[in-house]
């Protein structure tokens, strides 16, 4: 069985049309997205008078045309952005009333899921193709009942699910961060999380472990080093690992024969942890290039007979 | 759901608080690591010993301008790289996403692997040269046999490069954490180092600096009138040097391939984190490497123009020329901060100006493999190496086989270098092949905006333009221009030692080597049932 994974794509459309690709494009028999789905970033298109303003990436435009408002739009959500488009009278609202922006996240992230679900539908020839998603620290909870909801895509967090004799046990939340994100927990209570689903795996040997949480200090946990002031110390030149203690221990416990991560961006590679393979294929989601890896998984030896990390 | 505003009254954008939203990092510590990079005391005044007496009619002083003219574009070219794929791996990355695997991995191995193990006994002769023995030659220690002069004998040599291998490993495998520090202090205290020999190269005559140089000479060599007797034997070798000046340009350009040696490194650590891309960015990044590379150029100019007044122009070319003759006045490699260090007769003074320059050698040496080790994790987590060859030691966090590949080698060729005198022509090509590489990358920047337009669209280095022309693009082509530039010089003038038959045997030999890795691991590959060629290959969008 062939498996592609890929994960953190933040909001990035042309990541999500991408992966919705993969799995025709590695000859994939199913498609797993490991996790922080939503974007980071909105920017509010101005609506004044019959054209648009709106700065993309420090650059003003004034838009003319809806051919023009359109290709801004694209290129904003490629980028893992969120185009809003608004009034003078909502902008002020929204840099001046509390939560207003928060509000406004929040409709611009489900209603661009609805949308991403939709594609998913024809792309995944609807359900032919099996297609598995669970949440990140950063997605918000909004986010788990739409994709519950989904014909053809399975949310898979907190859940066991079983893919042709290997079962996969995914989990989005992760060691506390300095940003205070939504799916995260102090080590012990994430290890009591890991432990209460890992409980329902009727096969170690067989496991797949999708944790979004590297596991501690194996190199696939690596990010810069910052200061208080969240700016990153020494040129960004110095990493420090930042993964979850409670993800290695389970790891190290359990012995699964994969286990696949996400969360930090910088830190692809891949590390032996006695007879678990474990993986972070990085994510470089603002480039537009989907990284993942393809997964060749022997059904009857139990093991990955093949990796591969791409830059799809 | 915490969030931030950007863009004053009007926001221009909204962040929510998530992972990996960091504030870009600040200039000072990328000038440091470009200032670092290009250091004009460990390889600049090392490379002056060579170059002013191989290009006696050329002018050093103009061709450090024009260098700095002209890498200020690579500067720029690879600023807009670094902002449009900012991604740690730098020449690797960009050369694999832009021109293709195999283009990436023989630039890179090339260019940031094999010649590395070259480059570990040009450090090693460094540290020799700046640090051993002008300690050793100013304590009048005699041990080992030899004192001073044991560190120029074979085994001196062969010793003083493998303690630089050690440390240069030792410092990779403690991570670059502790060892940043140290740097930001290091370069502090080189700083303060050089401002001292500025101070008393400005502040004494040339007639003082004659005596003391005499007195010192004396006392410590048993050289008598040894300012003279250094002029008098360089004149007897038929050494002339060029009063110190601006031109002429036409031989003062030859110098600039071996300005390369030194000036040639700006963007050596540049890499960049963070996902919130903006013009200030662009700005950033490229002000750290081009505030640090003019800080070098500046630096460098002080340096000539205090020892054209106080030392004499004339004397500081026929040391050079001693040297680069194989005869160096003192049997000593000609270091301008010992002598200079001689106008106070004081040897523990001496030695303390000594330590503290030294600071310019060890705040440097840890970069040696650092950028090795990475491209050999990125290759071997791409297939084309061994998984082995990425693996970290549990306990120690020690990329352990990455190192034996850095390591190993290095021994090896610093033995050749040390016992072999032929060999070390051939530490000319350490600039040469990582000059190769960079010429890719300038390829890759020129095409980027052919080859993945949304990307260059999305990058705020498309909107850098001068007069509605794209800077980026056209520093790239300049860039081209540069290194082109310097190869058809290093491979056409026999001055510069490359082009010797058995010094393109040995550049062509690490080429091969490369290609032969590449081609053995996608054939070992492709019969594992894993297609290499997929690595980089796009995912159609629609």
């Amino acid at each position: 069985m062939k498996v592609f994974f890929a994960t953190d794509i933040h909001g990035s459309e042309i990541c999500w049309r991408k992966f919705l690709n993969a799995a025709a494009f590695y000859k994939a028999d199913l498609v797993v997205l490991g996790g922080d789905v939503t974007g980071k970033v909105m920017v509010p298109i101005v609506a004044d008078g019959g054209h648009w303003k709106v700065t993309v990436r420090g650059q003003a435009y004034t838009l003319e045309t809806q051919q023009e408002l359109e290709d801004i739009q694209r290129q904003i959500r490629n980028a893992g952005s969120y185009p809003a488009i608004v009034s003078p009278d909502e902008l002020q609202h929204l840099s001046q009333e509390e939560g207003a922006v928060d509000r406004r996240f929040t409709v611009e992230m489900t209603q661009s899921l609805d949308r991403w679900l939709d594609m998913a539908d024809g792309k995944l020839r609807g359900g032919e193709i099996p297609c598995i998603l669970n949440g990140g620290n950063d997605d918000i909870w909004e986010i788990d009942d739409i994709i519950e909801q989904s014909p053809c895509v399975s949310f898979a967090e907190g859940k066991v699910l079983d893919l042709d004799g290997f079962p996969l046990v995914s989990m989005g939340w992760t060691n506390p961060t300095p940003w205070d994100t939504f799916r995260e927990a102090p080590e012990p209570e994430l290890a009591a999380k890991i432990e209460a689903v890992a409980a329902q795996v009727p096969d170690m040997e067989r496991a797949i472990f999708n944790f979004h949480a590297p596991p501690y200090g194996t190199g696939l946990d690596e990010a810069p080093a910052l200061d208080d002031t969240l700016r990153p110390i020494h040129g960004g030149a110095v990493m420090k690992p930042v993964g979850s203690t409670a993800v290695r221990d389970a790891i190290v416990s359990h012995q699964p024969m994969l286990s696949l991560h996400g969360h930090i961006h910088e830190s692809r590679g891949v590390k032996r942890m006695g007879r678990t393979l474990s993986i972070n294929p990085g994510s470089v989601y603002g480039d537009g290039v989907l990284q993942g890896a393809v997964l060749d998984l022997n059904a009857k030896k139990g093991k990955v007979a093949r990796y591969l990390l791409v830059n799809g | 759901m915490a969030t931030e505003a950007v863009g004053g009254e009007a926001p221009t954008l909204f962040l929510r608080k998530a992972t990996g939203l960091v504030r870009g990092w600040s200039v000072r510590d990328s000038l440091i690591y470009a200032c670092l990079a290009t250091n004009f005391v460990t390889l600049g005044i090392y490379e002056f010993t060579f170059a002013g007496p191989a290009f006696p009619k050329g002018q050093l002083l103009t061709s450090v301008v024009i260098s700095g003219i002209w890498v200020s574009f690579l500067v720029v070219a690879y600023a807009g790289l670094i902002v449009t794929i900012p991604r740690a791996g730098g020449d690797y990355v960009w050369q694999t996403r832009i021109l293709g695997s195999g283009v990436g991995f023989v630039m890179a191995a090339t260019g940031w692997w094999f010649i590395l193990w070259l480059w570990a006994p040009i450090y090693g002769n460094i540290l020799s040269v700046q640090f051993f023995q002008p300690i050793w030659a100013t304590l009048k220690w005699t041990w080992p046999g030899g004192g001073y002069a044991w560190f120029g004998t074979k085994n001196g040599v062969f010793i003083v490069t493998v303690i630089t291998i050690v440390l240069a490993g030792f410092l990779v495998s403690l991570g670059m954490g502790g060892y940043a520090r140290i740097q930001k202090w290091c370069f502090i205290g080189g700083l303060i180092g050089f401002a001292v020999v500025v101070g008393l190269l400005l502040f004494n005559s040339h007639a003082s600096f004659v005596s003391s140089f005499n007195l010192e000479a004396h006392k410590l060599f048993g050289v008598s009138n040894a300012y003279n007797a250094t002029n008098h034997a360089a004149a007897k070798a038929g050494y002339t040097t060029t009063p110190f000046g601006f031109g002429p340009l036409g031989p003062t350009m030859l110098l600039v391939p071996a300005m390369m040696f030194f000036i040639l490194w700006p963007n050596w650590g540049a890499t960049l984190y963070g996902e919130i891309r903006g013009a200030s960015d662009f700005r950033r990044v490229f002000s750290g490497m081009f505030i640090g590379l003019w800080i070098t150029v500046i630096l460098t100019v002080i340096f000539f123009l205090v020892i054209a007044k106080t030392v004499g122009w004339g004397f500081y070319q026929n040391l050079n020329s001693l040297d680069y003759n194989l005869t160096p006045q003192f049997g000593i490699w000609p270091y301008p901060f010992l002598f200079a260090g001689w106008l106070v007769h004081n040897t523990a003074f001496q030695v303390i100006l000594l330590l503290v320059l030294s600071l310019w050698f060890f705040g440097w040496v840890g970069t040696l493999f650092l950028s090795s080790t990475r491209v050999i994790f990125a290759a071997a987590f791409d297939r084309v190496l061994p998984d082995r060859a990425a693996e970290v030691s549990e306990k120690r966090k020690v990329p352990v086989w990455s190192l034996i590949l850095m390591l190993a080698p290095a021994v090896i060729l610093g033995a050749i270098y040390a016992y072999s005198a032929t060999f070390r022509t051939y530490t000319l090509d350490a600039t040469l092949v990582i000059a190769v590489t960079y010429l890719f990358s300038a390829v890759a920047v020129v095409l980027l905006p052919f080859v993945k337009k949304d990307l260059w669209r999305a990058s705020p280095a498309s909107r850098i333009k001068v007069f509605g022309v794209p800077v980026v693009p056209v520093s790239g082509v300049i860039t081209i221009g540069l290194l082109v530039y310097n190869l058809v010089m290093w491979l056409w003038k026999d001055q510069y030692f490359v082009n010797s038959h058995d010094s393109l045997l040995y550049m062509l030999a690490m080429y091969v080597l490369a290609i032969v890795l590449y081609v053995v691991a996608r054939v070992v590959r492709r019969r594992q049932g894993i297609d290499l060629g997929l690595i980089n290959k796009e995912i159609p969008v629609e």
